[in-house]
C-alpha cells in the first residue's frame, strides 16, 4: 500500500466501504458452496435443522457416533493445504521435466490423472486409516467434537452408482475438449492468418451459430438421433446404432455448440502472435504445418489451455443437451442430480442430492488449482512478443 | 555460389500493382540494396525471392533453378526480419540452432556451428537468455546469427536496422558489411534509408511505386541520377530541383538565370547539389535572393533561398554568417547542373 502516492490514496470512508462490499460479495458468492458442503456430511435431521449452529456442528450426527476429533480436523486441513501447494507449484514443473518434448499435452493429462488418483488415495485411503490409528491414543484431543458422516457420499457413489455418471461426464467432457481444441486451433490459425473474404464470412457464420439457443440445436438433433438406426442402415448395415442415449453421440452436439466460440477465441490468440514468426520458421526450413507445430503452438499453450478450460466447463456443466439426449442409464453427473428430486423426495434423497452436487464441484477445484498459472497467463495474454 | 535472376517479375493484388516488370541479375557475392520510400514494392520483391509471396508474373532464378514454385524452405535463403522474428519460447542458443535442427543437420555439428555464428556477432555471453531479456541490438544480432548459422546461398535482410537507435544502427551496419565480406554470400538488403544504401551496397536499386527507377553503384546513383525521383531521394540534403524555362541555352526561373547549356528550348527542371555550389560576391552569382533560413551544421553552414519555385540550398563555409532576409548570391556554373524533362522527370543532360 505504501507504493501508492498519498495523493492517490482513497479516503478512509471509501476504503471501508469498498472492503466491506468486497467481503459482503465474497460471502454471498461462497456461502452456498460452504453450506452444501456442510449439509452433505450431516444426517438429514441435522442438515435440515432450524438452528444454523446445529447444521454446522451436527449434534445428531455426532450422537450416531460419526464425528471428527480436533486432531483429525487439523490433519485434514493440513493435507488439503499440502495437496493444493503440490498441485499449484510443483505439478507443472514435474510435467515439463518428465514429458518428452512435443508431448507436453499428454504429459499434462497423465500428470493430472496421477495427481487426482494420488489425492483421492490420500484422502480416502491413508487419511481414515491414520485417524483410526491415532485418535484413540490422543485422549481428549482424539474425542469427536464435530458431527460428520460420509454415509451420503457412500450412498451416492456406491449404492446409486454415481460413478457411471462420473465416467459418462468424463467421456463427454474429454471428447468435447479434444475435438474442440483440435478443430479450433487449426481453424483459428487458418482464419487468423488468412485475409480472404471467405474467412470473414466463415467467422460471421460461426458467430450466428454461437448466437442460436442451445435448445434449437437439441430439437434439431433429437429426432435424428432417435431414428438414426433407420437411416444409418444403408451405410453401416445391421449394426447401425441408435444415437439417442449414447454419451459419445452427445459429444457431437456439444461440439457444435462450443466450436464457434473456441474458433473465435483461439483466432484472437493466434492474431496476437506476429506472422513474422511463421515466416521466419518457414525460411529457416519448416513446412507450413511444421511452422505451426514447432513454432506457433509452443507459444500458444496459454491460449489453448484457457480455451480448453472454457470448453471443459461448457461440456461438464451442460444440463439441457445431456438431459434431453441421454436416457436414464447413461446420464452425466449434472442431469443425474435431478433424478434425486423427481421421485417422492425424502430428506435423505435431498441430502444425497447435495452430496452429489458437492462431488461435482471437486474436480473443478482440482482443475483450476492445477492450471491456475497457465489460465492467468492465458487471460493476460499478449506476452508472446519476440 | 548463387546468382539471382529476376525476369519480368510482377506482383499484383487485384488492380493494385505492387511490383511492375522487375528485371535484374544479381551477381554472386554481390551486396544489393533495394531502396525506396515505404510502399514502393521493395519488401514485396524480397518476399517474392524468399517465397513468402507468389509472383503474379515472371520467373525468379536462384543459381540454376527456377524457384517460383518452391517452398521457402527449399530455396536455401536465410532472412532477417525487421522486428527480428525470434522464437520467444526458446533461448538464444536454441534460436540460433533452430534452422540446423529442422534441416536435420547432424546433431554433432550443432554446437560448433552455433558457437561460431554467435561468436561472429558477439553473442557468446547471452546464449542462455530468452529473447525477451535482450536489448533491441542484441535481438537483431540473434536474428543475424540465426541467418548465418546455416551458411545459405542467399541472405535477405528486410530493414534490419530500422528498429534500432541511431548509434546502434551505425555499429550494426558496420557489422553487417563485415559479415557479408567474410561469408561471401549474395545479399539482398531492403531499406528506406539512403545512407544505409550508400554505405553498404555494391549496387543500389532505387524503386518507386513498384517500378525500378535506376540501378547502379552508389556513386553512379549519387552523381548521375536517372530522374527527378532518384535525384530528390538520394543524398542528404537531396538534390535541389528548380523549374524554369530554357531559351537559347539560358535557363531562367524566379530569381535564377544560368547560361551555357546545350539544350532545346522549353520548360525544364534543373538540379544541382548543395555542396557543388558556392556563395558568390554580391550580384555575381546565378541566383540572387533573400536568405530564407540558415542552418549551422558545425562543419558547414547551409543557406536556403527561394528560387525557381522551390526552396534550394547551398553549402557555405562554416564561418559564413548572415541574417535571415539578407540578400545572398549563389554561384551555380552550368557544369554542375543536371537537366531533367519538366514533364516526365527523366534525365536529359
Amino acid at each position: 500500500m505504501s507504493s501508492i502516492p498519498r495523493a492517490m490514496q482513497q479516503p478512509l470512508g471509501l476504503k471501508f466501504a469498498s472492503y466491506g462490499f468486497l467481503a459482503f460479495w465474497c460471502l454471498i458468492a461462497a456461502f452456498p458452496i460452504f453450506w452444501v458442503a456442510v449439509m452433505s456430511v450431516k444426517t438429514p435431521v441435522d442438515a435440515f435443522a432450524s438452528s444454523p449452529l446445529d447444521v454446522v456442528f451436527g449434534p445428531r450426527t455426532l450422537g450416531n457416533g460419526d464425528g471428527m476429533s480436533v486432531f483429525s480436523i487439523l490433519l485434514l486441513l493440513t493435507l488439503l493445504v499440502l495437496t493444493y501447494r503440490v498441485g499449484a507449484r510443483h505439478l507443472g514443473k514435474w510435467v515439463e521435466q518428465f514429458s518428452p518434448p512435443g508431448l507436453v499435452i499428454i504429459g499434462w493429462i497423465i500428470g493430472s490423472i496421477i495427481f487426482a488418483i494420488g489425492a483421492a488415495f490420500l484422502m480416502f485411503g491413508i487419511y481414515p486409516f491414520v485417524v483410526d490409528l491415532i485418535d484413540p491414543i490422543l485422549g481428549p484431543l482424539g474425542r469427536p467434537v464435530l458431527g460428520l458422516t460420509t454415509e451420503h457420499y457412500q450412498a451416492v457413489w456406491v449404492d446409486n452408482e454415481f460413478y457411471t455418471n462420473f465416467l459418462n461426464s468424463m467421456l463427454v467432457t474429454a471428447g468435447v475438449v479434444t475435438i474442440s481444441l483440435t478443430v479450433g486451433t487449426l481453424a483459428g490459425y487458418g482464419l487468423a492468418r488468412s485475409g480472404s473474404n471467405l474467412a470473414f464470412w466463415l467467422l460471421i457464420m460461426a458467430l450466428i451459430f454461437r448466437a442460436l439457443p442451445h435448445s434449437v440445436l437439441v430439437t434439431g438433433y433429437l429426432p435424428a438421433f432417435i431414428n438414426s438406426a433407420e437411416f444409418l442402415e444403408p451405410i453401416l448395415g445391421e449394426s447401425a446404432p441408435t444415437l439417442y442415449g449414447q454419451p459419445w453421440a452427445v459429444i457431437v452436439v456439444l461440439v457444435s455448440i462450443n466450436q464457434p466460440f473456441t474458433i473465435w477465441m483461439l483466432r484472437s490468440f493466434f492474431q496476437n502472435i506476429p506472422s513474422e514468426l511463421d515466416e521466419a520458421a518457414r525460411v529457416d526450413g519448416c513446412s507450413h504445418f511444421g511452422a505451426f507445430r514447432r513454432v506457433i503452438m509452443p507459444v500458444m499453450w496459454p491460449g489453448v489451455i484457457t480455451t480448453g478450460l472454457f470448453s471443459f466447463l461448457l461440456a461438464y456443466n451442460d444440463y439441457l443437451v445431456t438431459a434431453l439426449l441421454l436416457d436414464q442409464q447413461n446420464q452425466t453427473m449434472v442431469p443425474a442430480i435431478t433424478g434425486y428430486f423427481n421421485r417422492e423426495t425424502t430428506t435423505t434423497d435431498q441430502v444425497e442430492a447435495v452430496a452429489a452436487a458437492v462431488s461435482i464441484i471437486a474436480p473443478l477445484f482440482l482443475l483450476v488449482m492445477v492450471f491456475q498459472r497457465q489460465i492467468v497467463s492465458g487471460l493476460t495474454a499478449g506476452a508472446v512478443k519476440g | 555460389m548463387a546468382e539471382i535472376r529476376l525476369e519480368h517479375v510482377s506482383k499484383r493484388w487485384g488492380a493494385f500493382v505492387g511490383v511492375d516488370d522487375f528485371n535484374l541479375t544479381i551477381a554472386d557475392r554481390e551486396f544489393l540494396v533495394l531502396l525506396g520510400p515505404s510502399g514502393c514494392g521493395k519488401t514485396t520483391t524480397m518476399r517474392m525471392i524468399a517465397g513468402l509471396e507468389d509472383a503474379t508474373d515472371g520467373k525468379i532464378h536462384i543459381g540454376d533453378r527456377v524457384v517460383n514454385d518452391l517452398d521457402p524452405k527449399d530455396r536455401d535463403v536465410a532472412m532477417v526480419f525487421q522486428s527480428y522474428g525470434l522464437y520467444p519460447n526458446m533461448n538464444v542458443y536454441e534460436n540460433i540452432r533452430f534452422p540446423l535442427k529442422v534441416r536435420k543437420v547432424p546433431e554433432s555439428e550443432h554446437d560448433a556451428r552455433v558457437m561460431r555464428a554467435s561468436a561472429m556477432v558477439e553473442l557468446d555471453e547471452f546464449l542462455h537468455r530468452k529473447p525477451a531479456e535482450l536489448s533491441g541490438g542484441q535481438r537483431q544480432r540473434v536474428a543475424l546469427a540465426r541467418a548465418i548459422v546455416r551458411e545459405p546461398t542467399v541472405f535477405l535482410m528486410d530493414e534490419p536496422l530500422s528498429n534500432l537507435d541511431a548509434k546502434l544502427r551505425v555499429s550494426t551496419r558496420a557489422q553487417i558489411k563485415n559479415l557479408q565480406h567474410e561469408l561471401k554470400v549474395t545479399t539482398i538488403y531492403v531499406t528506406h534509408d539512403q545512407i544505409e544504401a550508400m554505405t553498404l551496397a555494391d549496387r543500389v536499386v532505387v524503386m518507386n511505386k513498384g517500378v525500378v527507377q535506376q540501378v547502379g553503384t552508389p556513386t553512379d546513383i549519387y552523381d548521375n541520377p536517372a530522374n527527378t525521383f532518384v535525384a530528390s531521394f538520394i543524398g542528404s540534403p537531396a538534390m535541389n530541383l528548380m523549374s524554369g524555362t530554357m531559351s537559347g541555352g539560358v535557363f531562367t526561373g524566379d530569381n535564377v538565370s544560368i547560361a551555357g547549356f546545350d539544350a532545346p528550348d522549353g520548360p525544364i527542371t534543373l538540379g544541382y547539389r548543395a555542396e557543388d555550389a558556392t556563395v558568390a560576391e554580391a550580384g555575381q552569382g546565378q541566383i540572387t535572393a533573400p536568405i530564407y533560413t540558415l542552418e549551422l551544421l558545425g562543419d558547414a553552414t547551409m543557406i536556403a533561398v527561394k528560387a525557381g519555385g522551390a526552396l534550394v540550398s547551398v553549402k557555405a563555409h562554416k564561418e559564413f554568417r548572415a541574417e535571415i532576409g539578407d540578400m545572398v548570391s549563389i554561384n551555380i556554373p552550368s557544369s554542375i547542373c543536371h537537366l531533367f524533362d519538366a514533364e516526365s522527370g527523366a534525365r536529359i543532360g
